[in-house]
């Protein structure tokens, strides 16, 4: 379960303060998928990013299945990701020097799990990469990468996966494609899904969408005017 | 731990290509350490190998004067219970050969060597005829002699010579001969005759300068040190000196371990160079790494762990750059040519020199290697720590770094404590370790602020409406500029290659005063007072030289022995206290009513040309140094009269200036005007041989006690060994020289992947190839013109402090070299920096823009 108490997130331009995502109050329960919307610049990669303690909150608490995470340091910050966050970025972030097999495997010998190559094999499998794992990411096309990713993400099953526009770098097949694996994960692992984005058909997906503007949830939207504070209702 | 090790495995293939530079740099900085410091241990090994041939016994002792009682029953007392130990004694005199008859003008000057049936304990007597050595061959006034002899008076196997009193048959050549001291230069052809026909010559008067030595073997090699400590505890009262073959104190092994350092310290000195070049490389790969940084800290990995995935890297290449190096060395060692490796071994005085690389060269290559990669690499893998994976969500925003990293500058504390520890290690001196990286430490932190004031300077050159200039301007002050890099990494450079070029021909002019062409090459010496007119003329008459075209001059000499120092008033007092304190030899004195050409007065007033009655004494300044102080008062016994004289005056004596030679005493005129003493003359004899030999006649028919040296042979062989040494130094100059700039050239280059993206913008915006060109070469010459600057200054700082403190040599400035040096810099930066930059220039901006 996700849970934000009045985050809010301020940074400085051009000496003046400047607030990119105003006080929200949220609650994602366990297994939900929740796409979040809106303009660019309207906050939600703002959002993404403080949810996986890659940012720190200006103000409020955000807890991960009920660790207040804003505490923590970096390195605890890291382990907890490497535990209970998966990431799928918009423009893949795989690392180059490292195959797809490799890529998939790194978090698995970050996290000292045992049998991490055969889980990794199995992991390029459920994305339909099975021969593709000795590719470099300059080898594999966008769509190809973006699996890479996705099984990524998965390595250590984490309870919760979240996707920072996994669709906005590919066409519209690939994109399809990576639609269906994101859904996948949420129906049959049960994973808690939070994704960004601009794709209308994949936020259709989404049993729950919360849209933003200019820094705020926007409660104009039906689907967000439904997400009570105490938690988020279909 | 396997993630760690995985992940630099899996990093180094990706980027091998990226980090070869890297790879290079430590190579030829090991390679240097390798290849120089195994030449001179294989020197070494070779040495020791032949020691026991070199001193023909275990253990010796030797004088200058005849042996007295007290030494005789110590060394019966200790030998006697020790079994099996036994004894021989050998006589060393130089002196004059000449060929019977009494019209025969030939003379030559040998080193007389008598020796006893048990000659030698080790090694062979090696005859020329190929028979075996026996002391028969000595029975009867036979003689075995050094080939010139034969060459040089005319004469063959069966024929006589007269020394002293005696004549003998010469029976053999000597080939090679145990016991020549090492490293002694010879002053003539060697004559092996027996220990007792050396007494029957009558050459041993009480003024004779003949060494005796007394040759110990022993049966028990543990026993050899007991016995020498014994000896030397027993002796302290008589002036007679204890060595084994193992003997530490030796002069060449002295040298050789400073020259081991020297060279150690080159090669590190060329590790630094690489050093830089890994920082260099390791800040560009930082840069080049840190969205995967950031990917791996997204995926769970705490900033310590990527950290030392990225330490372990950088070992792991630094190790097989080391390893590259070691075989360098190698392919470098086998392909130095024979007449070199030949040249070494007889500046060493042994048989050969391998040009093997040695075990011990080699670990402490690979360990200066990785440590110097760990260390140089260290300072910029730290801003790892400060990667925030959420640089993948937004693009270029780095987390503020905190105010003062004090995990940084704890860090760099321990880089520069490491530095001072592998140069002190290097160079076996801590002192100069401490010297070296202060040297360093001094410009980088100087570069640093001249990098701050360049950029504050020319800031407002921004406002140019010139496009080359405005953006070269701009490059040089935007955030995150090279301005400091590229400053750091080439004035480090060219301030240490400066520097090495520096103290290379500051040691160089050293030798060269002692190869110049009006060195004395011929010494008269045991002239009696009555004998110098006589000689005089003889001089005069043959018109020879006393070097730089006077006339030569007779030099009054004495024998005197510091028996005390202040001894009235001080403990220092007695032979044992005297010697405890240094002075105990015997040394030749003179006296003279002015400085000559190659001294200065450092302390105290020299006195004025009028002799005196009150005893005046000045000191050479290594007698200051080991305590004997202006004012003081020395006691010295001169031929059984005691003399005390006051110290008034401390010279500093340039000894490789040898034309007036050298006296750590010097006398006021007045002491000693009356009493005994001999005169020795320097000069040049003439050049052709006849003439020579002619000289050397008349002043030994008329004047017999006179020993004329001819030192041309000893002069040539000088000359030959410098010429070694010479050749040695400049080969490595110009290692450390073409090192240093393949480093600096790599170092400048690697800043292109900077350029890549501005390049790019640049060319979408129209600028063509030429602007950017233009810019390039202004923004690397400004910087190159800088960094030469400030680099040889610091060299100018560094050689100085060497040649005064370190290597003891005059400090000669060079300041053609300086500027040589900041123009080449600027140059050689400029050229580079565009020339790095052709592939950037010609890249499609596209590609580039994909890319990033």
């Amino acid at each position: 379960m996700i849970e934000l108490r009045g985050v809010s997130k301020t940074v400085e331009s051009g000496g003046q303060p400047l607030t990119i995502l105003h006080p929200v109050d949220l609650v994602v329960p366990a297994g939900q998928l929740l796409s979040v919307v809106g303009p660019s610049g309207s906050g939600k990669s703002t959002l993404l990013g403080l949810i996986a303690g890659l940012d720190t909150p200006t103000t409020g608490a955000i807890l991960i299945e009920g660790v207040d995470i804003t505490s923590l340091g970096e390195d605890r910050l890291a382990r907890l990701r490497g535990e209970k966050i998966g990431f799928v970025f918009q423009f893949f972030h795989l690392i180059p020097s490292l195959t797809a097999f490799e890529n998939v495997l790194v978090p698995l010998e970050i996290a000292g799990t045992a049998g991490a190559a055969e889980k990794t094999r199995a992991l390029l499998d459920e994305v339909g990469l099975t021969d593709r794992g000795h590719h470099y990411p300059s080898q594999l096309s966008g769509g190809e990468q973006q699996r890479v990713a996705v099984a990524r993400a998965l390595a250590n099953d984490p309870p919760i996966l979240l996707a920072d526009e996994p669709t906005g770098n590919l066409d519209t097949a690939s994109g399809r494609h990576v639609i269906e694996l994101l859904v996948e994960v949420n129906r049959h692992r049960g994973t808690t899904v939070v994704i960004v984005t601009h794709d209308r058909e994949l936020a259709a997906r989404t049993t729950v969408t919360l849209t933003m503007r200019d820094g705020k949830t926007d409660t104009a939207d039906p689907a967000a005017l439904a997400l009570p504070v105490s938690g988020v209702s279909p | 731990m396997r993630f760690i090790l995985n992940m630099a495995r899996r990093e180094l293939r990706s980027s091998w290509r990226r980090l070869a530079f890297f790879f290079v740099c430590v190579a030829v900085g090991v390679g240097s350490i390798v290849a120089l410091r195994s030449l001179i241990q294989n020197v070494r090994v070779a040495m020791t190998a032949e020691a026991r041939t070199l001193t023909a016994a275990d253990v010796y002792l030797r004088t200058e004067q005849p042996w007295t009682d007290a030494v005789l029953r110590a060394v019966r007392e200790r030998l006697a219970v020790l079994p099996n130990a036994v004894q021989t004694e050998t006589i060393d005199i130089v002196t004059m050969a000449r060929l019977p008859g009494d019209e025969e003008i030939r003379t030559k000057v040998v080193e007389l060597r008598g020796v006893e049936a048990a000659f030698p304990f080790y090694g062979q007597v090696v005859l020329g005829s190929g028979a075996t050595y026996t002391p028969a061959l000595l029975e009867n006034h036979g003689a075995l002699v050094a080939p010139d002899l034969l060459a040089q008076l005319g004469m063959g196997i069966g024929d006589a010579i007269v020394i002293g009193d005696v004549a003998f048959t010469v029976r053999d050549v000597i080939v090679t001969e145990p016991g020549r001291q090492l490293g002694a230069f010879s002053l003539g052809p060697r004559v092996l005759v027996a220990h007792r026909a050396v007494e029957e010559t009558g050459l041993l008067g009480s003024s004779s300068l003949a060494e005796r030595q007394t040759l110990i073997k022993l049966s028990d090699d543990a026993a050899v040190d007991p016995l020498v400590d014994d000896l030397r505890t027993d002796l302290e009262e008589a002036f007679v000196a204890v060595g084994s073959y193992r003997r530490t104190e030796n002069r060449i092994e002295r040298n050789l371990t400073r020259a081991e350092s020297y060279l150690s310290l080159i090669g590190f000195v060329v590790v630094i160079l690489g050093g830089i070049g890994v920082w260099s490389v390791s800040r560009v790969f930082v840069q080049q790494r840190l969205p995967s940084v950031a990917i791996l800290k997204c995926l769970g990995a705490t900033s310590g762990r990527v950290l030392v995935v990225y330490v372990a890297q950088v070992a792991l290449l630094g190790l097989g750059g080391a390893l590259l190096g070691v075989g360098v060395a190698r392919v470098a060692l086998a392909a130095v040519p024979e007449s070199l490796t030949e040249q070494a071994a007889m500046a060493a005085g042994v048989a050969t020199v391998s040009t093997g690389i040695t075990a011990s060269a080699m670990m402490q290559g690979i360990t200066v290697g990785v440590l110097v990669s760990v260390l140089f690499a260290l300072v910029p893998l730290l801003d790892i720590r400060h990667v925030k994976p959420l640089l993948l969500l937004r693009q270029g925003q780095a987390a503020p770094a905190a105010r003062v990293d004090w995990l940084r500058l704890a860090v760099i504390a321990l880089v520069g404590a490491g530095l001072v520890a592998v140069a002190g290690w290097q160079a076996a001196s801590l002192e100069v370790g401490v010297y070296v990286v202060g040297g360093f430490t001094g410009v980088a932190c100087t570069l640093h602020l001249v990098g701050r004031m360049l950029v504050a300077g020319i800031r407002p050159l921004a406002a140019t409406h010139r496009f080359a200039l405005r953006h070269a301007v701009l490059n040089l002050t935007r955030p995150g500029n090279q301005t400091r890099v590229v400053l750091l990494a080439v004035g480090l450079g060219s301030f240490f290659i400066i520097g090495v070029r520096a103290v290379q021909s500051n040691l160089l002019a050293t030798f060269a005063l002692e190869l110049r062409e009006d060195t004395p090459d011929m010494f008269l010496i045991d002239i009696q007072q009555d004998q110098a007119e006589g000689v005089r003329g003889i001089l005069n008459a043959a018109r020879v030289s006393g070097g730089s075209g006077a006339a030569p001059r007779l030099i009054p000499v004495l024998r005197a022995r510091v028996t005390a120092v202040n001894g009235e008033e001080t403990v220092i007092e007695g032979r044992r206290a005297v010697r405890r304190a240094g002075f105990g030899r015997e040394y030749t004195v003179t006296y003279r009513a002015q400085l000559e050409e190659n001294e200065r007065v450092v302390a105290g007033r020299f006195w004025d040309a009028e002799a005196s009655a009150l005893p005046e004494v000045s000191i050479e300044e290594s007698l200051h140094d080991r305590g004997i102080k202006l004012d003081d008062v020395v006691r010295f016994d001169v031929y059984g009269r005691t003399v005390e004289a006051r110290v008034t005056s401390v010279r500093a004596v340039e000894w490789d200036d040898s034309r007036s030679g050298g006296f750590m005493f010097l006398f006021r005129p007045g002491t000693f005007d009356e009493a005994p003493h001999t005169y020795i003359a320097f000069l040049q004899g003439p050049a052709e041989a006849e003439a020579r030999g002619r000289l050397q006649r008349d002043i030994v028919t008329q004047y017999a006690n006179v020993s004329v040296i001819d030192g041309l042979e000893v002069i040539k062989t000088v000359r030959r060994v410098l010429h070694y040494v010479t050749t040695a130094i400049t080969v490595v100059g110009a290692i450390a020289l073409l090192a240093g700039v393949l480093i600096l050239v790599g170092s400048v280059a690697m800043t292109k992947f900077q350029r890549l993206y501005d390049a790019a913008v640049f060319k979408t915006l129209g600028a063509n190839a030429r602007a950017l060109a233009a810019m390039y070469l202004l923004e690397y010459g400004v910087l190159g013109a800088l960094a030469g600057v400030v680099g040889s200054s610091g060299a100018l700082l560094l050689t100085w402090t060497l040649s005064r403190h370190v290597l003891d040599i005059p400090w000669r400035p060079a300041p053609g070299l300086n500027v040589l040096g900041v123009v080449l810099t600027a140059g050689v930066v400029g050229v580079v920096g565009v020339a790095s930059s052709l592939d950037v220039l010609r890249r499609k901006p596209l590609a580039t823009l994909r890319a990033e």
